[in-house]
């Protein structure tokens, strides 16, 4: 367990060495740098903004600086937002992306696993076949068609939620419910399975069969073990909400790291984009790492087999 | 019901599918048109049968040339995707030893980087090369498919391998390899026709992924450039031009609904066909 569980670590911190080398010398060695704008800058112009921000030495002292910030926590300057150090823009909106996407994450689950044991449980009564169609349904929605429905329905119809900005928890109320909705879906339809092959396993059929039914049968024999594929699922979802938060925060306006990375990206703010792209990878890897130990705490067998 | 929603879902497709490739030859007025007297017109105005937008261009007409290109972008690019996975799979499964060891790492690490990141890169980048690209013939939709391409072909190429492997333990395969078939050879003549209906259901599972990283993207307005226009740009606008004043509802709505019903078509058409209910 302990050597597994440090090669795991020592591979993740691979990973994101390799990918913030990849990004930067990908965004290095193309053309077009963060001082192209539509109207070309004075050649002299250019020259004192790229001496100002070291952009002028040899890409190997440049990679060498980035590899020696990234250490220390430290991105840089940002190219486009004058003043700003990247680090202090990842500070501010790391908490907004954060809420947002944990937000999501519990959605998914307070949602996703009781539609799953309904599905499961009244698999023959409408009640589940519609938890199921629910469930399909809402696993085709792209999550600007729920948000846009449900700015419409909350914001400008009923009027209870705001529509866009930050300032609290019912600014996060619906863009948390976009993005967690599909989540849901895909638990549900992953806890919906595992319970219905648990309700036909043997130990089941065991259990009845000695005279245990309702709560304790569905809690310790059926749900307790349908949770696996649940935690499993943690990385997939992760990557998920990556993805759509850059959609979810555009429609919102919040000023989080999907946003931010976007305009880096199209703009060339090469230490910004860098930035974003590191804690997005180390996220990213964070989740599965911690999907991995969990399951292998849970379920020995894991372990075993890999 | 099942097999009822599946025809359901087949003959939707399939209209769409006809409905778009026709499209240039339908009586209807040019999707680009511009027309300043008939701006935010609602679904069932006089001449546009699903209204206008804020520029008084017909919805109809540009949801139709929509279609042709979320379409086109979802047969295409998954195409594409399966060119690159299914030979990677397929070398990796059949070589095995240290050929299949590399190859599943870098896979792995591939994996590793998330979606969003690989796709900004990729997109930022052939924004700068557009000007080559295009005097050989890329256009910007062509970069686009080859950018979905290369975002999709890693669970192709691990089910490929995975296939591949199987395939290459059966008896007539191994027979064929004791007989001195080239690798090659066998590949060609063995492993890639017996890949095929498994590569089929890969194709249809993900064609409604690419479609929904298209509309993402079109959203972002990373996308398609105007004047083309697709279902993900459609809704975009839609919820731009929506606020609590203007009731422009169908602008958002009806784009989502070309969108999720099509997605809802082919998730029904890909059901089962994996061996799942």
């Amino acid at each position: 367990m302990n050597a597994r569980f440090l090669r795991r670590v020592l591979m993740l911190l691979a990973t994101i060495l390799l990918v913030h080398a990849a990004a930067f010398f990908l965004m290095r060695t193309t053309r077009g740098g963060p001082f192209d704008e539509a109207r070309a800058l004075d050649p002299q112009v250019k020259l004192a903004l790229e001496q100002r921000y070291g952009l002028d030495d040899s890409l190997a002292v440049q990679y060498w600086h980035a590899l020696t910030g990234l250490w220390q926590g430290d991105f840089g300057p940002s190219l486009r937002y004058r003043e700003v150090s990247v680090a202090d823009l990842l500070a501010d909106a790391l908490p907004v992306s954060f809420a947002v996407g944990g937000g999501a994450l519990l959605w998914g689950l307070l949602f996703g696993i009781p539609l799953g044991m309904i599905a499961a449980g009244a698999r023959r009564r409408l009640l589940g076949q519609s938890a199921t169609t629910l469930a399909t349904v809402l696993l085709a929605l792209p999550n600007f068609v729920l948000a846009g429905a449900a700015i419409a329905l909350f914001s400008f119809t009923l009027g209870w939620l705001p529509p866009a900005g930050t300032g609290g928890l019912a600014h996060l109320f619906l863009p948390s419910l976009c993005l967690g909705l599909p989540l849901a879906a895909q638990i549900s339809l992953l806890v919906r399975d595992a319970a219905s092959e648990r309700w036909q396993s043997a130990g089941v059929r065991h259990a009845r069969a000695l005279g245990l039914s309702g709560q304790r049968l569905w809690w310790a024999h059926i749900l307790k073990p349908s949770l696996t594929p649940v935690l499993a699922f943690l990385g997939p979802a992760t990557a998920a909400v990556l993805t759509g938060s850059l959609v979810i925060e555009r429609i919102f306006a919040l000023p989080g790291l999907g946003t931010f990375f976007v305009e880096a990206a199209l703009n060339r703010d090469y230490t910004l984009a860098l930035g974003v792209t590191v804690v997005y990878t180390a996220l990213l890897g964070l989740a599965t790492f911690l999907a991995d130990v969990l399951l292998m705490k849970l379920d020995p067998r894991v372990e075993a087999l890999s | 019901m099942s097999l009822w929603a599946k025809r359901l879902a087949w003959g939707f497709l399939a209209a769409l599918t006809i409905a778009a490739v026709v499209a240039p030859w339908l009586p209807i007025v040019d999707y680009r048109a511009m027309d300043a007297d008939a701006r935010l017109l609602p679904p069932g105005s006089e001449g546009h049968l699903l209204g206008t937008d804020a520029q008084g261009r017909d919805l109809l007409a540009r949801l139709l040339f929509g279609a042709r290109i979320s379409l086109l972008v979802g047969a295409v690019g998954t195409l594409v995707a399966m060119l690159i996975g299914l030979p990677y799979g397929a070398v990796a499964g059949l070589r095995g030893g240290r050929i299949d060891r590399f190859l599943m790492r870098l896979a792995d690490a591939l994996e590793s980087v998330p979606m969003v990141v690989m796709v900004l890169f990729l997109l930022s980048i052939l924004r700068e090369y557009r000007v080559e690209m295009e005097v050989i013939g890329f256009g910007r939709l062509q970069l686009f498919l080859v950018a979905i391409g290369f975002l999709f072909w890693l669970p192709t190429a691990r089910v490929a391998r995975a296939e591949s492997l199987r395939i290459s333990r059966l008896p007539f395969v191994t027979a064929a390899r004791l007989q001195g078939m080239s690798t090659r050879a066998q590949l060609r003549r063995h492993i890639l026709p017996n890949l095929w209906p498994t590569l089929r259901v890969m194709w249809l599972l993900t064609i409604p992924r690419v479609i929904l990283m298209e509309a993402f993207l079109s959203f972002l307005g990373l996308g398609v450039e105007a004047p083309a226009v697709s279902w993900g740009g459609l809704a975009s606008d839609g919820l731009a031009a929506m606020n609590p004043l203007v009731a422009s509802w169908w602008l958002l709505a009806l784009p989502s609904a070309a969108l999720v019903l099509t997605l809802l078509a082919l998730q029904q058409v890909g059901r089962g066909e994996d061996g799942s209910t």
